[in-house]
C-alpha cells in the first residue's frame, strides 16, 4: 500500500504541549485511566505511546512514556496507568492527580507497534495485564472505523477484578463483529468461573487462537515473562516472526 | 529494578520503547527502519531489536547475535549516537508516515 508523508510539522520535531486531565476512570484497584484535552495533538495510530514530562517547582523533571489507550476517533486522549511503587511519574499519575491538573507530552511516538483498519486482519491480540492498553486503542479503533477485520484478544489477568476495561471488552465482545474475548485469570477466579486459569501457554495458543494458516497479525504486549513465553509459542504454532510484534514494558515502561 | 536506578535493566525490552529517544536523534521514526547487523547481516525492524538502557541511553543490540547495532548516549554536551555494529539503515515509507 504506498503512503504518503502527510505527517505534520509539529509531529516532526515532537514538540511537548500541556495537557489537562478532563476525566479519571478508575479502572480496577490497581489502575486507572486518565482522559486528557491535548490542543493541537496531531491524531495517532492505535498501538503508538506518548511521553509524559512532569515539572517540579524547583524545576526538577521527570519523564516516563505510556501507550495511548484511545482511539484516533475518541474525543480525548487517554492513557492507562497502573499504581506501580518505584517511579516518579507513575505515583503522581496514579495517585495524586485531579480533574484540571496540567503536565506536558509529547508523541504520537513509535511507528512499529501498530495496527490500523486499512491494514486489514485478522488481528490477533495477547495480553497480560496493563499490557492491555495499546491493544485496547486498537480494538476501540476496529470498533469506531467499523473494520470488520475477524479479531481475537487473550488477556491474563491476575484476578477478575484486576481486568482492565472489562464492562467495555464485554460491550465489545457482543457487538455484531465484535472481536472474541478470552480471559484468563492466573492468580484467584470467582466461583463458577469457567475460563481459562493458568498463564497464556502454546496450548492455550492452539485451542484458542487464529490459525498459522489465517497469517493473523500478532501484537504481544505485557510482562518479560508473558512476551518471552508467547514469541516461542506463536512460532511453534507456525506464526511467521515478520507478523508477530511484541511490546515488554519494564517496571518503569519505556525509556526517556 | 528500574532501569533508572541500575541504568540497565535485567531484562531487556523490545527496541519500539527507545522510540521517543530516537525521535530526539532522528526526523522519522527509527523503530520502523530496518537495520542490516554488521555482525551476522540479519535484517530487522529496529522496533524489535533488544533494547537495554536507562535514562542515560540506550543500546539496541540484535537479537540474532547481540551485536550492538544502534547506542545513543545522552551526556551533559548533548546526544551521543554510535551505530558501529550497523551495516545500513533502511528508512521506509512506513517510518516517514
Amino acid at each position: 500500500m504506498p503512503e504518503t508523508d502527510t505527517t505534520p510539522a509539529e509531529e516532526r520535531r515532537l514538540l511537548w504541549r500541556t495537557v489537562e486531565v478532563r476525566q479519571v476512570i478508575e479502572e480496577t484497584a490497581r489502575a486507572r485511566s486518565l482522559l486528557l484535552s491535548v490542543p493541537g495533538w496531531p491524531s495517532h495510530r492505535p498501538g503508538q505511546h506518548l511521553d509524559v514530562r512532569l515539572t517540579a517547582e524547583d524545576g526538577y523533571q521527570a519523564q516516563r512514556s505510556y501507550s495511548i489507550a484511545s482511539a484516533p476517533e475518541a474525543p480525548l486522549l487517554a492513557i492507562t496507568v497502573e499504581r506501580i511503587d518505584d517511579g516518579e511519574v507513575s505515583p503522581y499519575l496514579a495517585g495524586e492527580v485531579r480533574v484540571g491538573d496540567r503536565f506536558e507530552v509529547r508523541g504520537p511516538i513509535g511507528g512499529y507497534f501498530v495496527w490500523t483498519a486499512a491494514l486489514g486482519g485478522p488481528l490477533f491480540l495477547i495480553a497480560g495485564g496493563s499490557g492491555i492498553a495499546p491493544l485496547m486503542a486498537m480494538l476501540r479503533h476496529r470498533a469506531a472505523a467499523g473494520s470488520h477485520a475477524p479479531a481475537l484478544l487473550v488477556y491474563s489477568s491476575r484476578t477478575f477484578a484486576d481486568i482492565i476495561y472489562r464492562e467495555e471488552l464485554n460491550r465489545l465482545a457482543a457487538a455484531s463483529d465484535g472481536p472474541r474475548v478470552v480471559h484468563t485469570l492466573t492468580r484467584q477466579q470467582p466461583a463458577g468461573w469457567t475460563g481459562a486459569t493458568r498463564r497464556i501457554d502454546r496450548d492455550m495458543l492452539a485451542e484458542t487462537g487464529i490459525a498459522a494458516s489465517a497469517r493473523p497479525r500478532i501484537f504481544v504486549c505485557g510482562p518479560t515473562s508473558l512476551v518471552e513465553q508467547t514469541t516461542p509459542s506463536l512460532l511453534a504454532l507456525g506464526h511467521a516472526a515478520s507478523l508477530i510484534k511484541t511490546e515488554r514494558f519494564g517496571p518503569t515502561g519505556g525509556l526517556r | 529494578m528500574s532501569p533508572d536506578q541500575s541504568g540497565m535493566p535485567a531484562a531487556p525490552l523490545d527496541g519500539n520503547a527507545a522510540a521517543g529517544l530516537l525521535r530526539e536523534v532522528f526526523v522519522f521514526d527509527a523503530t520502523s527502519a530496518t537495520v542490516t547487523c554488521g555482525g551476522c547481516g540479519a535484517t530487522a525492524h529496529v522496533g524489535s531489536a533488544r533494547l537495554y538502557g536507562g535514562s542515560m541511553g540506550a543500546v539496541l543490540r540484535c537479537a540474532g547475535c547481540d551485536t550492538a547495532v544502534l547506542r545513543v548516549v545522552r551526556t551533559p554536551m548533548g546526544l551521543w549516537l554510535d551505530m558501529q555494529g550497523a551495516r545500513s539503515l533502511k528508512i521506509g515509507r512506513e517510518a516517514t508516515a
